[in-house]
């Protein structure tokens, strides 16, 4: 988790993201970031999500339980 | 195998004030997909000028003679009419002779090996000695110059390959897959006969994402483009090898479709390639050129290699349909493997 936490902060640009942080909050929240963030969860954690999973996703937290959910499948 | 391009060249830098973004979040898009210059048609160039201008440049230095060409067929997405078909209009301007069987086919990114296949078809008839493959398009005149999503990636251009018998018969292998459930996931809305063009679908829209584009303009769904790239094309190469009974590691390069840096870099990981193994260099320098960037990426990679003697080449194209395509092949023995300017 923190790992993931790390490389979502890499991402935004941003020294730390906390659990609860909502990503579509950050300013460096785009196109651009989305598709690096499924890029990341693709290679590190071998999971394909949806921009659209990314939009919904309430919270950093709330999309590692989805990751960790299409792990589990 | 000859390319045309156009001499027109546009930079990122140039352009990027026409987003509807920060300057950082622009470059920093740069910096991640490769992008840095492009060639571009200018107002009013179609695939047959480009076409006609490359092959008009084989017959002048003897490399082709129009009485040769038994097959001709043009692979775009951006013909110059909707009725007659390009390769009738290529056929007509370069007064080729009437037993050149003349062929559209409506294929983009994973067109290359599609119109290989269709020549090495047409290559089974006896009479048959010489196909020209074009493989082109004018994309850039169907992007929103608003729209960061896709207008600094898309180049024109034209491919020219000329597909031959081979004396020694050896075997290529190859794999085509489709998935029309996803057929939009690259489209142009509007211009058909679904949604014909009207004032209307040249209004520029925000849907959402801060880019401005019509229903007449090329829309692409980035994500659900790379998401199909990273799971559907790996299981189609190692198929082809599989069936080949040949190694990862024993196939020389890996010449993809070169739709960005980023996604190249990102499959090469995913197949365990080396990137040197898989040239991505091919936007950065020309833009991505649909059916075209596999030539080119030949072109500016392999030239002398391909001349001179020959490597194991996985062909792997993906793209509108969507289609994704691979061709394991000895890519070698070209009399010419040239890029030439349009102007």
């Amino acid at each position: 988790m923190n790992e993931y936490l790390e490389k979502i902060a890499k991402i935004l640009e941003v020294d730390s993201v906390r659990d609860a942080d909502d990503l579509k909050t950050f300013p460096q929240w785009d196109s651009l970031t989305v598709l690096s963030v499924i890029a990341m969860l693709d290679a590190d954690y071998g999971v394909n999500l949806r921009a659209a999973d990314l939009q919904e996703a309430a919270s950093a937290g709330a999309l590692w339980k989805l990751v960790q959910s299409k792990k589990a499948r | 195998m000859l390319a045309v391009v156009p001499a027109r060249e546009r930079t990122f830098l140039e352009e990027m004030n026409n987003f509807n973004f920060p300057e950082s979040r622009s470059l920093k898009l740069k910096e991640v997909m490769g992008y840095d210059r492009r060639r571009l048609v200018e107002p009013g160039v179609c695939i047959s000028d480009l076409a006609v201008f490359g092959l008009k440049h084989l017959f002048e230095r003897g490399l082709l003679k129009p009485d040769e060409i038994d097959g001709l067929f043009v692979v775009t997405q951006t013909p110059d009419y909707f009725m007659p078909p390009t390769s009738n209009v290529i056929q007509g301007r370069l007064n080729l002779k009437q037993d050149a069987f003349c062929l559209d086919i409506s294929q983009g990114c994973a067109g290359f090996v599609i119109g290989l296949i269709q020549a090495f078809s047409l290559l089974e008839q006896e009479n048959v000695k010489k196909v020209v493959l074009i493989n082109a398009d004018v994309l850039s005149r169907k992007t929103s110059p608003k729209d960061r999503n896709i207008y600094p990636l898309v180049g024109d251009a034209a491919a020219i390959t000329i597909v031959e018998k081979d004396a020694a018969d050896s075997v290529i292998h190859a794999s085509v897959k489709m998935d029309g459930t996803r057929n939009e996931v690259l489209m142009i809305p509007a211009g058909g006969m679904r949604l014909p063009s009207s004032p209307e679908t040249a209004v520029l829209e925000d849907v959402g994402d801060k880019n401005l584009r019509a229903k007449d303009h090329l829309f692409m769904d980035g994500s659900a483009v790379f998401n199909f790239v990273q799971t559907e094309v790996p299981p189609l190469i190692e198929d082809t090898l599989k069936d080949a009974g040949v190694a990862m590691d024993a196939v020389d390069y890996f010449l993809c479709h070169q739709p960005n840096r980023f996604m190249l870099q990102k499959l090469a990981d995913k197949m365990k390639v080396p990137h040197a193994r898989m040239p991505n260099n091919v936007v950065e320098r020309f833009g991505n050129s649909s059916g075209a960037t596999i030539p080119i990426a030949v072109m500016i990679n392999l030239a002398e290699r391909v001349k001179t003697g020959d490597c194991l080449a996985c062909l792997a194209g993906f793209g509108v349909g969507m289609t994704w395509s691979s061709m394991l092949m000895r890519l070698g023995g070209l009399s010419f493997c040239e890029l030439v300017d349009y102007a």
